[in-house]
């Protein structure tokens, strides 16, 4: 095997060498929040690289390998603008969490390492038009209630059961699948990013245990960090887009957090595997393996988007039916005792992705294909592809925070036109291993400490709950109020939650 | 044999380093260090046995896809696999017994298997690698 390795060392004419890691002295801080690595730091680097935070987020970026993914990001052939992290970066595996990359369509690379296993993880947002105090004495009830309806837990058995010739309808087209299904309502579709339907989606490129995995698993949550909360609305930041979002002081919310399953992790694993031999084919150098990625208009890369459009329409269903779950739950619990248990939906968004759109590069517009690898689009007032009766504000951007703390909902806005390609944050970020916060908490201490809180917890597993620790994330507020203070998104209501379902 | 693997301190996921005195034994231990992050093997039953075959286009890729192989078989059958004969191994072939027992749920869910900071190196008389798991 050495031999083999020498070999193709010798095939990419150079010796293999561990790129250099920046430290902070390396970087140029061109505003309050904006920290730049040049392009010459490294001699692959095809862009410079920047980070977002304040002082102490820029910090921290330094303890574990964030700034060497960036910088490996910046190495993609065809990349344009930055390679850019948002303020709750963290390391990944290939790109760092946080993520954003764009490539030139015409000439540049898709990598599924820049989009994840997890393709079109994301958030949905329901309303309600209920009060927190309407709310308080069934919140026992309700939360058992949508344990029992939004299935969760490794490999867990969604709600719904579709043949594999369903399953290909399915994943062209998304959301209105659903709608066809009775498991959707107009509103919803309109109120979802793309409508729920990601174009190009194409079936015959996704293997068959992709398929295999995916089919038992539509509306459920799965494991992990994924979960299902009931928020209240606590504070109202800008009440007419609040007022827009149908959002109010007090109001309670139910949030979803979930992406495409086994169907997703799958589709993303067969073409890690199967796209390393087309890097050697259009010999493409990079310094990851995960970073695995083949020319847009080649054969390699056009399979891919296609196998990863049917992924993220497989989420956007994922998400769609466990809210109608939702829905059942609030009937079954509260029909009778309050005046109106319905849901309508805010809006659903995407965190893991990769999508072709326009953007300024320079003084030019190209068609690009954008990066989001724990990264929320946040397109501002205007822009086309956002719902007519939010095209006046702006997209719905949702920023979950860590388990028992506060959630943000915000609005897209231009300044992320112009920074960082119509993108913003995803989360909170995590600071700590899993293994460091299973020795720091007690599951079981954590779920008595949220309870004191009045917050009502249902978990898969105590060791699950501990990992997820409020203690291993950055602090959510601080992220968005980077993003505030940049203008790449504005801060519209703040959540408190009242219950959680971690999967 | 010594420790079969150890985990290496990641903001997000799972990383372990592993060693083998070869490719088989390299191959066993990640397999190990896998199984570890499912359940405890020392409590299984192994009443599951299977053979997995597999081809790939070098060596990282072949460890990835044991290692894929084994994750997509524990979430099928609800079972963990623990213990491994190796029967045929080169750099981009492997043949291999797995054998396992059934579990109720796994200890955490496992995503994936990354390339992520995996090269196979050669180290004094023996292999090592990383291996990062999506968590």
């Amino acid at each position: 095997m050495g031999r083999r390795r020498k070999k193709r060392q010798e095939q990419g004419g150079q010796q293999k060498t561990t790129p250099r890691t920046a430290q902070p002295h390396d970087f140029r801080r061109v505003d309050e929040y904006i920290w730049e690595l040049p392009q010459d730091f490294r001699d692959d680097m095809r862009v410079p690289a920047r980070l977002f935070g304040d002082e102490e987020l820029f910090g921290a970026a330094f303890r574990d390998r964030t700034v060497a993914q960036l910088a490996n990001a910046a190495t993609l052939p065809g990349i344009v603008g930055y390679a850019m992290a948002m303020p709750d970066f963290h390391q990944g595996y290939g790109f760092p969490i946080g993520g954003v990359a764009a490539t030139r369509a015409d000439s540049g690379v898709i990598s599924p390492g820049g989009v994840g296993y997890d393709i079109n993880c994301g958030v949905r947002l329901l309303g309600t038009h209920l009060e927190r105090e309407e709310i308080a004495p069934y919140l026992h009830d309700l939360n058992a209630v949508l344990y029992r309806a939004c299935p969760s837990g490794v490999g867990g058995k969604g709600r719904e059961r579709v043949s594999e010739r369903e399953l290909e309808e399915l994943v062209v087209d998304g959301a209105k699948w659903a709608l066809k299904r009775g498991l959707a309502r107009q509103e919803d579709v309109a109120h979802t990013e793309e409508q729920g339907c990601l174009a190009g989606a194409d079936p015959g490129q996704v293997s068959a245990r992709a398929k295999e995995r995916g089919r038992p698993q539509v509306g459920s949550l799965g494991a992990g960090n994924h979960f299902l909360e009931i928020d209240a609305v606590d504070e109202v930041y800008d009440p007419e887009v609040a007022d827009v979002f149908g959002l109010r002081e007090g109001q309670v919310v139910v949030q979803i957090h979930c992406g495409s399953r086994g169907f997703g992790h799958q589709v993303c694993d067969d073409y890690v595997k199967g796209l390393q031999s087309a890097v050697r084919k259009y010999n493409i150098q990079l310094p990851d393996r995960e970073l695995v990625c083949a020319p847009i208009n080649s054969p390699e890369g056009r399979a891919y988007y296609g196998a990863m459009a049917c992924a993220v329409n497989y989420a956007f269903v994922n998400r769609q039916v466990l809210a109608m779950g939702v829905r059942e739950a609030f009937e079954q619990v509260l029909a009778g005792k309050v005046k109106n248990f319905d849901l309508f939906q805010v809006y659903d968004v995407c965190h893991n992705i990769a999508k072709f759109e326009e953007h300024e590069v320079g003084d030019q517009r190209m068609r690009l294909c954008v990066h989001r690898k724990g990264a929320t689009r946040a397109f501002g007032p205007g822009y086309p592809g956002l719902p007519a009766d939010y095209r006046d504000v702006g997209q719905p951007v949702l920023v979950p925070g860590s388990m028992g703390t506060a959630s943000y909902v915000l609005v897209g806005a231009q300044k992320a036109m112009e920074l960082t390609f119509g993108s913003t944050c995803h989360g909170a970020g995590r600071t700590m291993s899993r293994s460091k916060a299973r020795k720091q908490v007690w599951g079981a201490d954590l779920k008595k400490e949220l309870e004191r809180q009045g917050i009502v917890v249902h978990a898969g597993s105590d060791k699950g709950l501990a990992e997820e620790s409020p203690l291993a994330y950055k602090d959510v507020s601080r992220v968005v109020e980077v993003v505030h203070g940049l203008g790449i998104a504005r801060q519209v209501v703040r959540l408190q939650p009242l219950a959680v379902i971690k999967g | 044999m010594g420790k079969r693997f150890e985990e290496i301190e990641h903001t997000a996921d799972v990383a372990i380093r592993v060693r083998g005195r070869d490719l088989a034994e390299l191959f066993v231990n990640a397999a190990y260090g896998l199984a570890c992050q499912l359940s405890d093997p020392d409590a299984l039953d192994l009443t599951i046995e299977q053979e997995i075959e597999l081809e790939a286009y070098d060596a990282e890729t072949l460890l990835v896809s044991w290692l894929g192989e084994l994750l997509y078989l524990s979430e099928r059958d609800e079972c963990v696999l623990a213990d491994f004969d190796v029967l045929e191994i080169a750099s981009t072939r492997l043949r291999a017994v797995a054998r396992g027992g059934p579990v109720q749920g796994h200890r955490r869910h496992v995503k994936a298997v990354t390339f992520s900071e995996m090269e196979i190196v050669r180290v004094g008389g023996g292999y090592e690698t990383t291996v990062v798991f999506d968590v």
